[in-house]
């Protein structure tokens, strides 16, 4: 039987938790960015992203368990979160008249 | 961290469904509760029991009513001041509120009709939100007459509120609670099937009459595996249902500005305003427009009866009436709605077929919400909401026999303190909702907020059910046989024997009257229900004995030589 650190523990679940969340947070926002700008009608885009976001945060989330390399899960999840919200916003921006 | 991919998905199986199987336990039991929610309605509320009615006319019984309605109290007191912008001036007053909305909900199985209005904030503090205090009545569609308030509907504003916010509504934790469960199932379901592998092998494979640490695996593998397509279904579906409104709200925060921009657009497509005008204008014939939505809806070919009515911008020249189909013969939750000016009675816009987006998800969320007539689907419903419980709580037991040895050996009082836990989530939720029931028949119907009551009985027997757990369960930490199970069985069987007889008592509606002579089928449900409960709450209370009294030591042997000669990797797999 492992015994894993509480530290690596609590990092760990932290990125699949909260670095799945965020990163998925900034997929839902810029998918329905995106396809608004695309000419898809709001409310369809946004169905279509909250029926996607939990297959994308489950999927995240085993990814953040299995990974070997912690470190890289932090800053894809993270730096993915951060551009996507940024990109998502700006995207508004342009499309709100 | 982990020295394989297969060990990463135990260590998450294990401890992710550890905690969070409690949180699941509640939204299974009391989902499967959910299904049949207006049926425990007519049971603990007598004087509703009668048959399903259709809408009655707006015009002369609704109307007169819903202007009555007043802002509810506790939602004013709980709300307004978080939609007040108090640089505005004072807030208004809750009955001087200004009414914006009408409503009134029914489906084919409420005998009772529920309805409200929508009271708007003169002063919001951000006007593009959802700013409206509630406030609502039940009634007796066939006279008009209120239903008591103080008469909580135990099914469809206990138990199923319970099953996806736990009835805690501060900051909505609750629902982030439940939230943070399902994603753990979904979780749970995908590391399951990658530790066991043998998928198919386990559909077929139960050996009751192995060692119980042998059999508790089986059945925790093979209703894990049974209903898998179910559990993933009802744990996803129901993330989907509040993602936009709680776990991703996305358009009412940073997308907010292009969400209100599309509403707007949306509004002059469709000729329903977004915004009242401001101008007063008096309420055209809602009955008529009901007629001409009936028969649009005959000419499509899909004749049916009003599920939803709703009038918005109540008394402004820009109010206009919604009316939705009561969609019981179809799983899609979708009502042809056909909207209608308020004050002359035009129609202003049919909805439009649906794209495919739409469609899956009203497919999905509407097998979810079930409002479809199908009463053997509802049965298999129940049926798999029943199969994840004993899925959940084969794994405590599962959980516990693992290591209550090693951990008894090492002086810890981890695997008692796990057991009692575990005691109070499985029997004892079934204790809390039954013991609920009788302290509905037991308490008069007249008593000044009956329900608030109830609730109390509710919480009060399971806090009971847990300190019983955590006193009874001492031999645990000796890794000896825990007897707060049996001894839980034995209080839920006796309570659901008792509720059954206190209906009898109270109202006179015995079985062989409600399924024989004057069948009425959801109190004879419920009713069955409580004794098959009882019964398989003795037959369990029975088997635990016999095994107590067959000794803990071979308990322990056996458990131990079942994990190392069935499964050699069982024991690292199971960390």
């Amino acid at each position: 039987m492992f015994k894993p650190s509480h530290v690596s523990v609590i990092n760990r679940v932290s990125a699949a938790l909260f670095g799945g969340y965020a990163f998925t947070w900034g997929f839902t926002a810029l998918f329905i960015a995106g396809s608004v700008g695309l000419g898809i009608d709001f409310h369809e885009a946004e169905t279509a992203a909250m029926l996607l976001a939990f297959i994308v945060y489950l999927g995240l989330f085993i990814w953040a368990f299995a990974a070997a390399n912690l470190y890289r899960v932090w800053k894809v999840l993270g730096g993915g979160a951060v551009f996507m919200v940024a990109a998502a916003w700006g995207l508004q921006h342009y499309l709100v008249s | 961290m982990f020295s394989s991919f297969r060990l990463s998905m135990t260590w998450l199986h294990t401890w992710f469904g550890l905690v969070l199987g409690f949180v699941l336990m509640i939204c299974f039991f009391f989902g499967a509760l959910s299904v049949f929610d207006r049926e425990i309605d007519r049971w603990a509320i007598p004087e509703t029991r009668f048959d399903p009615q259709p809408m009655p006319s707006f015009d002369s019984m609704l109307l007169p009513i819903l202007q009555q309605v007043e802002p509810d109290e506790k939602d004013y007191a709980d709300n307004m001041p978080a939609f007040h912008d108090a640089g505005q001036g004072p807030m208004t007053p809750r009955l001087a509120l200004p009414v914006e909305e009408y409503w009134a909900y029914t489906t084919h199985r409420d005998p009772v009709l529920i309805m409200g209005a929508g009271f708007g904030v003169p002063h919001p503090k951000d006007p593009d939100a959802h700013n409206h205090i509630h406030g609502d009545v039940t009634i007796d569609p066939r006279t008009g007459e209120p239903v008591s308030s103080d008469a909580l509907k135990i099914g469809s504003r206990w138990f199923y509120p319970m099953h996806y916010s736990l009835n805690w509504q501060w900051k909505n934790l609750g629902y982030w609670l439940v939230g943070l469960a399902s994603l753990g199932m979904l979780v749970a379901l995908v590391s399951g099937v990658i530790i066991h592998r043998k998928l198919f092998r386990e559909f077929f494979t139960f050996r009751p009459q192995k060692q119980p640490q042998r059999s508790t695996l089986d059945l925790h593998n093979m209703t894990g595996v049974v209903a898998l397509p179910f559990h993933f279904f009802f744990a996803f579906t129901g993330l989907v249902i509040f993602a936009s409104w709680l776990y991703f709200p996305v358009s009412g925060t940073l997308l907010q500005p292009l969400h209100l921009q599309h509403e707007a657009e949306e509004a002059a497509a469709t000729g329903l305003p977004h915004e009242p005008a401001g101008v007063a204008a008096p309420l055209a014939s809602v009955d008529a427009m009901v007629t001409e939505a009936k028969r649009r809806w005959a000419a499509r070919d899909m004749a049916g009866e009003v599920g939803l009515l709703r009038v918005t911008h109540v008394g402004d020249v820009n109010g206009y009436v919604s009316i939705y189909r009561a969609g019981s013969d179809r799983v899609a939750l979708i009502g042809e709605g056909i909207h209608f000016n308020a004050s002359t009675g035009d129609v202003l816009h049919e909805d439009p077929p649906r794209s495919v987006v739409s469609e899956i998800d009203e497919f999905l969320t509407g097998l979810h919400l079930q409002h479809f007539e199908h009463w053997l689907l509802r049965w298999l419903y129940v049926i798999g909401g029943l199969l994840g419980s004993v899925c959940i709580a084969t794994g405590f037991i599962f959980f516990v026999g693992k290591r209550k040895r090693q951990l008894a050996e090492a002086g810890s009082q981890g695997a008692r303190a796990v057991d009692a836990v575990a005691v109070a989530t499985v029997t004892g939720i079934v204790i809390a909702a039954v013991a609920m029931l009788a302290a509905n028949r037991l308490l008069p119907a007249e008593l000044v907020g009956k329900g608030e009551w109830e609730k109390a009985a509710f919480w009060g027997a399971w806090i009971l059910s847990f300190v019983h757990a955590a006193w009874r369960s001492a031999p645990v930490a000796k890794a000896r046989f825990n007897p707060a199970w049996r001894e839980q069985c034995w209080a839920l069987a006796g309570l659901a024997v008792t509720a059954v007889l206190l209906n009898w008592i109270t109202t006179g509606d015995h079985l062989i009257k409600t399924v024989f002579t004057e069948t009425y089928w959801p109190v004879a449900g419920v009713d069955l229900s409580l004794l098959a409960t009882a019964g398989l709450a003795i037959v369990a209370a029975g088997r635990l004995a016999r095994r107590e009294r067959a000794g803990a030591a071979h308990d322990a042997a056996a458990s131990e030589d079942a994990d190392t000669t069935l499964y050699p990797d069982a024991k690292a797999s199971h960390g």
